[in-house]
Parts: C-alpha cells; structure tokens; sequence
C-alpha cells in the first residue's frame, strides 16, 4: 500500500522532525510511532481479526492521530465519531457500521454499555517495529458517515486504493508538495474528510501538523497559530477567513506560502482581500466530494490575468490527473461547454459506494459512456458547467443539501427530526445568509409563537452543534408555489427581511 | 468603571446573543462552559461589547483572550 508505505518511510527519515503540535506541545515522528506501535499491538491482541471497522472518538490528541495509523497499518478501517456529536446518532452509526469496538483517549465510559472500548492512552505492550500487514488495497480505510435527507446519516466508504489515488493524484500536481520543514494547518475535525488531506499529506513528507484544541473560538485560534508559530502551509474553509475580515488590515502573514480553500464555495472579494494579508502565498480553491476521496479539482489563482467566476463565486477549476468529469442534463445525457448541469465524476477516487444502502447507491451512481468506454460516474448533485479551458464553475445544489461552516447538512435530517417531536405541526428548516456571508439554519413553525425549549433539547440529542438551528420564526401560513410544494425562495425572502 | 459593572454589561452581551442566560461568567469561564458560544456568536458577542463599551478591540487582543478575565482586563484597558 503506497501511501502507507510512504508513511513508514517518513517515520524513518524524518524521526526527531516535530508531526505534530498539539496545545502548543510538541510530538515528534518518534513519539507519534512510539504510540502507533502500542496502539497496533492492541490492536493485535485485543480486537478479533474479522473485525474491520473500528470506531474512534476522534479527540484532539498524538493517540488519536496514532489510532488512525495503526488501523491502517492493521489493515482496518476507522469509523470517526465526534465527542461532541449527541450519542443517539452516534451509537446509531456505529451500529449501522457494524462496529463493535471503539478505541477512546478518555475515560469517557458512554459507549462501554453498547461497544467494547479500549483506552488507547494507557497502553503497556508494544509491538517493536513497525509493518503494514499486507492486505488488500481494496479493504476499506475509513467509513465517514455524512448527514443523510432521510434522517439517517449515510456512511461513505473510502478504501486503501481510493487514497493511493488521491495521493498519486496530488503527487502529481507539484504546486500542492509539502517540504519537511513545512508549519501546516490541520483545522478540520477527523469526521470530516478535508482532515485526510491536512493531517496524512503533511505527515507523507516529514513536515509538523498545527491542530485546533476542541474548546477555542476556531477563527481566533487558526489566526494565533499563523502569528506564534509561523505556518507555512494552509488548507481553509473560507467561513475562518469570514471572521477574520473585519481584522484584515491587521494582517500581514508573509511566512505562508501555500493557501488552498475548499468544502464551501468561495467568494471572489473574500479571496482577493485575503490575499493582501498572505502577500507571499500561493492562493488555490478546491472542490471535492467525499464520495470521490476529498479532493477533486484545483483552481490556481497564479498567472491568471482575472480569477474566473459565476455569480462571484470561485471556480473550483480543473480535475486533478486520472479524473473524469462530466455535465449531465436530467436525461443522464452529456452536455456540452458552458453548459449547466449536474455535475459526475469518475476514476480511480470513486467510492465502492454507501455502506450498505442499496437505495442510495441506486440513486447515486451511473454508467455513462464517454470517449468510447463505460464507466461509472458519480452524481454530484452540484449543478456546475465547464468552459472550454476545462475549468468547472459552481452553480448550485441539485437538492437541499447545504455547507454549514463547511460541513454538509442535509436540511431534510434536521426536518426529519423535528417532525419526530412536533407532529402535527408544518415546519420548514432553510438556509439563509446572515448579515456576515455565513450560511446559518434557521427554523421556521407555521404556528403563534411560543416556547421551543423542550423541541431544542430534543434535537440536541439527535443532531450535532453545526446542524441545530440558530434562529427561529413564526409564521401563520408557510408559503407554497402552485404547485403546493414549500416555496423556498419566497421563505428565504421573507427571512432575509426580517433580519434587515 | 468597576470590574462588576463590566461584568455585569459583558453578561447582558452574552444573553442578548445567545438569547440564553444559562451561564454565569466569572474570571475563568471559557467558550467551554457555555451553551451556544462558539465562533459565530463569538463575533457577535464581540461586535455587542464593542458597541457598548464604545471600543473597538484588535485581533491581537481577540487572539490572547482564554477567558472571561482576559476579556474584562481588555475591555478596562480600552475604556481607559
């Protein structure tokens, strides 16, 4: 398996450079081997072979990150469930991923009741040198599960050969290359897959990875790792720079050499204002679903004489190398240039499918036939066209899906639960853009006010943080097109309106 | 103005936001032991306390605050 390989190579070369800085400590490749190696050797002894998917509680620790190795390294797959995230939905996918193991740095004992948990912070024996043990590069590396519209989170396999592709991929293009002696971001959580390229690409080339401890207001922290300890290197969502605008004239990052946005559209002004304050930076935009291994396609704001946009947003530009990218209308029939459409990927990145959901795979995926083969496309569900230079321009969503804060939120699990607990009542979830550019939730009932505290708690324990909604209205009659369906648009209107 | 009446304004911020009052501040409160206070409402708890206080804050003072106290001794050193 290349990338581990790669990874093993690193832990040799690169053994006293620091991997990681975690609450402003300091690890180095030894130590975050030390503990990859007691970590297999649980898992060895510990955990019955058959067993493939493991669940990890993914905290901001050495542990953690060493937990994801030597999973790999045991030829498993790590099923990343958040600490914050509420238990019911939680347990609910762990049990979906068949899992019956957990691997935990707390001594949190939620799940021992329902999984076996092994603390992963206390381990005695270890194994002596490291190996991967040779599998199979079709075996799955990580189930990540994401918000589904039915209520119930959908689990995207990703396997070995999957992020051999993404790596080759990314190898390939030498402006993303990481020097070992390269200060990175690692701002995304572990359940979310932009972490897979900020915390395995910087460890394949010897260079320190710079995390987000859980309890920080995330923008201010991402600005006080960039001023203390100079980082070089940043992958972003564009909602961190957001916050930071108003504070803009008081940065001036010249030590980042790299800036690359992704998992949200990125605005043009936004982007072009930033870059003042990172004068020496190489500025890219990136666009991938999880569904196709993190990244997709990269749009270089280097030698270009006007960035190219739609409707102000940023190109997510052109598929990286071995991915094919086409333009269907609803007839599943190729477009041509410039062109709107949805959006299907194939190659070597794509997905072997959801986990056990055959409804969804049905739905999801697609033969098409292009340049005289078969293949099988992903639907995006984003409704992109493509110029003639080959660059890939974001329109919209297909369906409900929206980013909140880069992650993705199907606003038909968030009604779901709510429905659960007000029947009787209409209600809408809507995104609407809040007075600072960010995408937030908000609630509406179709009754007179009143108090929603029980509904709030209710759904605490059934959504996380990022998917609870942050205003809510009331309205006699939510309003319908003629044809009875929700009208969204004139909702979103009235909303807009009433935060003015 | 004394420490308690900051207190107390930085209080009505909070509650005005998070529209919530299941907190109570003191020195060593952190985002950690409150409901709601996160990066969004951080910047709206931040831009109400600038109006109150009739200040504006830097993004070096932003970025040293753990907590409460920080704050209060930030918001003292600007209204000065």
């Amino acid at each position: 398996m290349e990338y581990l390989e790669q990874l093993l190579n690193t832990f040799e070369t690169y053994n006293t450079n620091n991997a990681l800085c975690i609450n402003e400590t300091f690890y180095t490749y030894n130590d975050l081997k030390s503990e990859v190696l007691k970590i297999c050797y649980s898992i060895e002894n510990d955990i019955e072979y058959s067993q493939k998917n493991i669940g990890l509680i993914t905290n901001n620790d050495i542990y953690t990150y060493a937990a994801i190795i030597a999973l790999w390294l045991e030829g498993k797959a790590y099923v990343p469930i958040s600490p914050d995230s509420p238990m019911d939905r939680n347990c609910e996918i762990l049990k979906n991923a068949k899992t019956k193991y957990i691997l935990d740095s707390t001594d949190n004992n939620n799940y021992v009741d329902f999984f076996n948990v092994i603390n992963i912070t206390n381990l005695k024996l270890t194994k002596k040198d490291l190996n991967s043990r040779s599998s199979n590069i079709n075996d799955i590396a990580y189930i990540l599960f994401t918000s589904g519209s039915t209520g119930i989170p959908k689990g995207v396999q990703i396997t070995f050969s999957n992020l051999n592709s993404l790596i080759k991929a990314m190898h390939f293009e030498k402006k993303h290359k990481i020097l070992p002696n390269d200060k990175c971001l690692q701002m995304f959580e572990l359940t979310f897959d932009y972490s897979l390229v900020t915390f395995l690409y910087p460890l394949l080339f010897g260079a320190c990875i710079y995390t987000i401890p859980k309890n920080q207001i995330k923008y201010l922290y991402v600005y006080k790792l960039i001023q203390k300890f100079e980082l070089t290197y940043l992958v972003l969502t564009s909602s961190i720079i957001t916050y930071l605008r108003p504070y803009f004239k008081e940065i001036n990052a010249k030590k980042i050499r790299y800036c690359c946005f992704g998992a949200a559209p990125l605005d043009l002004n936004l982007a072009l204002e930033w870059k003042k304050c990172i004068p020496n930076a190489k500025l890219f935009n990136s666009y991938g679903p999880t569904e196709f291994t993190v990244t997709t396609t990269y749009y270089s704001f280097e030698n270009v004489k006007v960035v190219k946009t739609k409707n102000g947003i940023v190109a997510l530009g052109k598929v990286m190398n071995n991915i094919d990218a086409v333009i269907i209308n609803e007839n599943n029939e190729i477009l041509g240039t410039d062109k709107e459409g949805e959006l299907c990927l194939s190659g070597n990145q794509l997905t072997i499918g959801y986990w056990n959901n055959d409804k969804e795979n049905k739905k999801s995926f697609i033969n098409i036939k292009t340049n005289g083969s078969t293949k099988k496309f992903y639907k995006t569900g984003d409704l992109c066209t493509i110029d003639k230079d080959k660059d890939i321009m974001f329109i919209g969503r297909k369906d409900f899906q929206v980013k909140i804060r880069g992650y993705r939120v199907e606003l038909g699990e968030i009604e779901y639960h709510i429905k659960c607990f007000t029947t009787n009542i209409n209600i809408a979830i809507i995104d609407v853009n809040d007075n600072n550019g960010n995408n937030e939730i908000a609630l509406v009932i179709e009754k007179e006010e009143h108090d929603t505290t029980a509904l709030f708690n209710y759904l605490q324990t059934k959504v996380p943080n990022y998917m609870m909604p942050t205003k809510t209205h009331f309205l006699d009659q939510l309003p319908h097109n003629i044809n009875g369906k929700l009208d969204r648009k004139e909702l979103k209107n009235w909303i807009k309106n009433t935060y003015k | 103005m004394t420490k308690e009446a900051i207190l107390e304004n930085v209080n009505k911020s909070f509650t005005k936001i998070l529209e919530h009052s299941n907190f109570e501040l003191n020195e060593n409160t952190t985002a950690n032991d409150v409901d709601g206070w996160e990066s969004i409402t951080h910047m709206m708890i931040i831009t109400e306390i600038e109006n109150t206080f009739n200040i504006k804050f830097k993004l070096m003072d932003l970025m040293n605050m753990d907590n409460i106290g920080d704050l209060i001794t930030t918001i003292e050193k600007e209204i000065k």
